[in-house]
């Protein structure tokens, strides 16, 4: 694949070790796409933010990173992962006296540059191999939800390449197409029309939130297209071409809140989280498990998506007398929520089940902010069996050891591109019809055990909890 | 430190290096510069040192990239330069590593400002 590389450079009158000092310290604006980070350290995960500029929409992005090497005062190599993938290498030397030259150089993959060709307005669709059956992903590589998106991508591709690597699945070897729904739903029903349209999908994976996908649904129900809802999600409308992996709210909390009320001895719950569909509906489950366990929901309340001053919520929570919290704050959102409850001083008296913590996201809460939080999810990276150890070894000799985590939310959308195949295989068709009726009943056994798709509203799989603890999530029981 | 104090260089204001990476997609981008509406075949004529199919993958390549179009005409295709989308893309990445380091000598300002007045407010 290939790249394009820009640089520039720049003499600062200060020296070298105060130019590499201010790096990843600026929470408004700093140096390097305005980088923040707790620690500058090979493996550390950075925040950007990213001026678009009027001709690409004028707005400031959020993007992750990750740091991949430092040498103190010399050199920082960053990956980004979102918006768009490549990579900043910035070297600083010394100039003169008491100054530095700084020099920034950005590798820009090809695909990164349709990204922005695209978000421009302009058509950048690669018509690609006219003999591959094209399947689609539509995933947030920008907006609050890119922050758990950054594996999606690689996971998908990882299992085309295995899909195809059985050889052609009735006829047709697989085909990768990417849209990004920027964590809108206008934007996520543009982008599913021009999978559709322009690169001749009629299959789609999406690990979109569901604001999104009910956006998109009856889209793909009029395009006859096959729609495959991959992450956790609250459930809804099913059939007709349109299949729901994901782990339920229900599934989630039924295991997970009298565990928590155990260990805790807790009683007093508030359920604080985006104002969209999936928290409410989530939150209408959890209320009713709090109250069948004995314990009384203290308080409720909903923020919009992108908000990230959580002052009022905190003190309402503190006010509250809560002891537990369950959130359903997502991705960019879920990291601000934690990290400012951490700040506030509410872990010392709260503990928290976060529904969207997956690993991408618990590494941007960091390891002081995340101590008290839960997540239960069919999934875990750190799952201990064989199956998921040679997946996760798979994973990380195709994008390297600072690639972004493998969490439920993306790798269910390894699992789905596999079992959506097997299906094909089974119907001898790519028609999505004959793939959807061969989808039910469907198994595959992957990374997180066996999945059985019971029907189009329903995988069964199992369920684990996971506690936050230095370093990321530790799987601490199966609870179902 | 005084505030003009940040000093610009020659490379900055020339925006140097917005270069493609690759020789070869830079030589057929001359090539698809120099004519118009070129095929593939006459590209590769131009570009003797890769085959056909090597001129194929390396147009598609630039074709993502925005930096060339394309359109159909009968049994070929026909490729020209798209200077508009591609030259805006880079523009806006260009501009981003120039605000980036901008960005870092107004951070560097910030800094010492703050460390002078601490200094005051100790004295």
């Amino acid at each position: 694949m290939g790249s394009v590389v820009l640089a520039d450079d720049q003499v600062i009158d200060a020296p070298p070790s105060e130019v590499f000092g201010l790096f990843g310290r600026s929470r408004e604006r700093g140096w390097l796409f305005g980088a923040t980070c707790d620690e500058v350290r090979p493996g550390s995960v950075i925040r950007l933010l990213i001026p678009m500029g009027n001709r690409f929409g004028g707005e400031v992005l959020e993007g992750t990173g990750r740091i991949v090497a430092v040498e103190p005062n010399r050199r920082i190599v960053l990956n980004q992962e979102t918006p768009w993938r490549g990579t900043l290498t910035c070297t600083i030397r010394p100039e003169g006296k008491a100054q530095s030259r700084v020099r920034v150089v950005a590798e820009v993959p090809e695909d990164a540059l349709a990204w922005l060709l695209r978000r421009g307005g302009g058509d950048a669709t690669d018509p690609g191999d006219p003999e591959a059956w094209p399947v689609g992903l539509l995933v947030s590589q920008s907006g609050p939800a890119s922050v758990f998106a950054g594996a999606s991508v690689e996971l998908a591709r990882l299992a085309i390449d295995e899909v195809n690597a059985d050889g052609r699945v009735a006829g047709r070897y697989l085909r990768l197409e990417v849209g990004d729904d920027g964590t809108d739903p206008k934007r996520g029903a543009a982008e599913l029309r021009r999978l559709v349209e322009r690169c001749d999908c009629r299959v789609v994976i999406t690990n979109v939130i569901s604001s999104t996908f009910s956006a998109i649904a009856r889209i793909a129900e009029r395009a006859g297209v096959l729609l495959i809802y991959s992450p956790v999600n609250e459930g809804g409308p099913c059939g007709q071409g349109l299949f729901r992996f994901g782990e339920r709210p229900l599934n989630q909390l039924r295991g997970s809140i009298p565990r928590l009320m155990r260990a805790t001895g807790g009683r007093r719950w508030y359920l604080a989280g985006n104002n969209y569909c999936w928290p409410k509906t989530t939150n209408r489950s959890a209320r009713r498990i709090i109250e069948r366990s004995g314990g009384t929901v203290v308080g409720t309340r909903y923020e919009a998506l992108g908000r990230r001053q959580f002052e009022p919520l905190l003190e309402d929570i503190a006010q509250s007398g809560a002891e537990l919290i369950v959130s359903t704050f997502i991705g960019g959102d879920e990291v601000e929520f934690e990290r400012q409850c951490y700040e506030y001083g509410l872990r010392d008296r709260c503990q928290t089940i976060a529904l969207a913590l997956d690993e991408a996201t618990r590494d941007h809460v960091g390891d002081a902010a995340g101590a008290g939080l839960w997540s239960p999810f069919g999934y875990f990276e750190q799952l201990a069996t064989s199956a998921n150890r040679q997946f996760i070894e798979r994973y990380r000799s195709r994008v390297g050891p600072c690639a972004p985590p493998v969490s439920s939310l993306s790798e269910s959308v390894y699992e789905a591109v596999h079992l959506h195949a097997l299906a094909a295989r089974k119907a001898h068709s790519w028609e999505p019809d004959a793939v959807g009726r061969a989808l039910e009943g469907g198994v595959f056994d992957g990374p997180r055990g066996r999945v059985a798709v019971r029907d189009p509203s329903m995988v069964d799989q199992g369920m684990f909890l996971a506690r936050s603890v230095v370093g990321g999530l530790k799987v601490h029981d199966q609870i179902a | 430190m005084s505030t003009n104090a940040v000093k610009t260089s020659s490379a900055e204001q020339s925006l140097a290096l917005d270069a493609l990476a690759d020789p070869t997609r830079r030589e057929i981008l001359q090539v698809v510069a120099a004519g118009e509406d070129t095929t593939v075949g006459e590209i590769a004529e131009r570009v003797p040192a890769v085959g056909r199919t090597a001129v194929s993958s390396h147009l598609r390549v630039l074709r993502v990239a925005g930096l060339v179009t394309d359109r159909r005409d009968g049994r070929f295709r026909r490729y020209s330069v798209n200077t508009r989308a591609a030259a805006e893309v880079m523009e806006f990445l260009s501009d981003l590593l120039r605000i980036s380091l901008a960005d870092l000598s107004t951070a560097d300002r910030r800094e010492s400002d703050s460390k002078s007045n601490g200094q005051r407010r100790t004295r």
